[in-house]
């Protein structure tokens, strides 16, 4: 199904969107192109277009690394009706990547390399064929785009300038440290609580990514840009546990600019 | 006649095997990845708050197995629902799924659950708990056990001041309330249609004729069932992608998965069947060994359960918003603009 051309000049070009139902209270959304990182982008917009309009009917939303899963009450609308109200939202408001929207922030998160925090180091440096410094000089000089909040609220980034994909470990860990700083093909995550990955550790940061006695328990969102700075391990002990906050506007990028504010208005135990 | 609010002291002193406190879960929560949670069994949650004259989503207490035991300062009114269980006041049996008027003072024990995992018990009033974003329900991936360990003192703030029949020393509510069967050896679970059924030649008959065993390493995040799968055809790798509650999942091994409340949120593994939303608080009863089969239906069929699930909580609302009002019983302020279903329950 498609939404036919707009009559008027000034509505977009909406992209095709496909609406597939997953079981009678889902149903999966994917842009369809044959750009992934314009599906990406275009995935985040719809995401924000959703959040937004909040179709009659929408519970929640869960995104993937291409596509939404919106969850809506089958006794309020049907597959069709939501599909077609998205298709109007859409419609109006468009897809196309905008401008950085006023809200983004950007974090500059510390990281900490070394045989403990960086198992992974050898041999993704290995396979994108890099000395580990080099590497690392890559990553950290890539800029970051949280595409998603994956489980317990890790942020899922995409950008890392890496020149090739880095696989997924051959034996998943049944336990990665939280603050792991892990990739995978040219997206990173950090490990925001202890748990199993099958993602590659390259470093760990000793700040507090998310922490529930927090209110929003992380200061980063979706659409928000991350950078990342190795650090001395001595420094380690000076961060740790501090609570991860924007970089304020203007702090220069030297890696000053966490700032470990005491916070948190917790009404828990 | 309305009192006002006192806080009433109850001490718990047996917490059975696992108890938390519990409510129908998290809402707008999953798009920042923290998965709803919330009673598997959300319609025995939200009959229990009812019953009580609590709003559906009210913090009540999730009893996973064992024995449970707790006294008041006050007297209480409460509710057990869930899978079978002797309930008893001061030794003296009493009933599941209807309000029970406690003096002060009075022992209640909550033991030998049979047939699946789980009782709520809810109290007239509030119950004092922390929250995280809005909801009392655990979430121990994140630091948030919310488990209740014998000896603790919950407080709970409640306009309930005592009630009696005027000819019977324990009243006699007759209220309508449609009680899940839990009875039988093989459940029956509906299903309907995944993403990937059409990609799994035989999956249709195979989850209608076979027998499936709840494995031991089930719990809130997905039940692990021993039977036989097949594996859809033709799939290349799949992307990973927002997964709805009730899917069931071929992962690469030959083992089925049907996912919980408190799901890992996104996967990338073949969805062969998704639970009929009126089935899903079945499907959290399910203890190990618990033997189950599907049935195939339309998705107009699944919805149409799900009305009649909803409407028999609407009318039971109904029914104890009446009673309560007539008697003099209290029913909590958002109760009374309740009676159009809520979303998020059930």
């Amino acid at each position: 199904m498609t939404t036919h051309t707009a009559p008027a000049e000034r509505l977009h070009h909406p992209p095709e969107l496909e609406a597939e139902p997953f079981g009678d209270s889902a149903l999966m959304l994917r842009v369809k192109n044959d750009d992934g990182d314009f599906r990406r982008a275009a995935g985040r917009r719809l995401r924000d277009v959703l959040l937004e309009v909040r179709p009659y009917g929408v519970l929640d939303i869960v995104a993937g690394v291409e596509s939404l899963l919106v969850e809506f009450d089958c006794l309020a609308v049907t597959h069709e009706q939501l599909a077609q109200t998205i298709r109007l939202a859409v419609a109006g408001s468009g897809l196309e990547p905008g401008a950085p929207s006023a809200s983004q922030a950007l974090f500059v998160i510390p990281m900490v390399v070394g045989e403990e925090f960086s198992p992974d180091l050898q041999d993704v440096a290995e396979e994108l064929g890099l000395s580990p410094e080099a590497m690392l000089q890559q990553f950290q000089s890539s800029v970051l785009t949280i595409n998603l909040l994956a489980a317990a609220m890790a942020p899922m980034m995409g950008g890392v300038q890496f020149p090739g994909q880095v696989s997924r470990c051959v034996e998943p860990r049944t336990n990665v440290e939280p603050g792991s700083v892990m990739v995978a093909g040219t997206n990173a995550i950090i490990q925001p609580f202890p748990g199993p990955s099958g993602w590659k550790v390259i470093g760990r940061t000793p700040l507090t990514i998310c922490d529930i006695r927090e209110d929003p328990a992380t200061s980063y969102k979706p659409g928000d840009l991350v950078r990342f700075d190795v650090v001395p391990e001595s420094e380690w002990s000076r961060l740790e546990g501090q609570f991860l906050r924007a970089t304020p506007e203007g702090v220069a990028s030297d890696g000053t600019g966490w700032n470990g504010a005491e916070g948190g208005n917790s009404d828990l135990p | 006649m309305t009192f006002p609010e006192h806080a009433i002291s109850i001490k718990v002193s047996e917490a059975g095997w696992l108890s938390t406190f519990q409510d129908l879960g998290r809402e707008n929560s999953e798009f920042m990845g923290v998965p709803c949670g919330g009673a598997a069994d959300q319609y025995s949650a939200a009959v229990a708050n009812i019953l009580v004259g609590n709003s559906r989503k009210a913090a009540c207490l999730e009893i996973m197995g064992g024995r449970f035991a707790f006294t008041a300062t006050h007297d209480v009114m409460c509710a057990a629902t869930g899978v079978p269980a002797e309930v008893t006041v001061n030794g003296d049996p009493v009933g599941m799924w209807e309000p029970l008027c406690l003096p002060a003072g009075a022992r209640v024990v909550i033991a030998k659950a049979s047939g699946g995992m789980r009782n709520y018990l809810a109290f007239s009033g509030e119950l004092e708990t922390a929250r995280f974003m809005g909801s009392a329900a655990p979430e121990s991936r994140m630091g948030f056990p919310q488990q209740l360990a014998p000896g603790q003192t919950l407080t709970l703030h409640s306009r309930y001041r005592g009630f009696t029949h005027p000819f019977l020393t324990q009243p006699l509510f007759r209220l309508p309330v449609p009680v899940p069967n839990f009875s039988p050896d093989v459940w029956t679970i509906d299903v309907v249609d995944g993403p990937e059924t059409d990609r799994t030649p035989g999956i249709r008959k195979l989850l209608s004729s076979s027998h499936y065993t709840v494995g031991a390493k089930s719990n809130h995040v997905g039940l692990r069932l021993d039977g036989p799968v097949v594996h859809p055809e033709g799939l290349g790798e799949i992307v990973s992608h927002g997964v709805p509650i009730g899917a069931f999942e071929i992962p690469h091994g030959d083992e089925l998965i049907i996912l919980g409340r408190s799901r890992t949120l996104t996967a990338g593994y073949p969805i062969v069947a998704v639970a009929a939303k009126a089935s899903l608080s079945m499907l959290g009863q399910a203890s190990p060994g618990r033997k189950m089969t599907f049935r195939w239906i339309s998705n107009e069929q699944a919805v149409e359960q799900y009305r009649e699930q909803q409407r028999g909580l609407v009318n039971l609302e109904e029914h104890v918003h009446a009673l309560f009002a007539a008697v003099g019983l209290p029913v909590a302020a958002s109760f009374a603009a309740a009676s159009s279903p809520s979303p998020a329950a059930a």
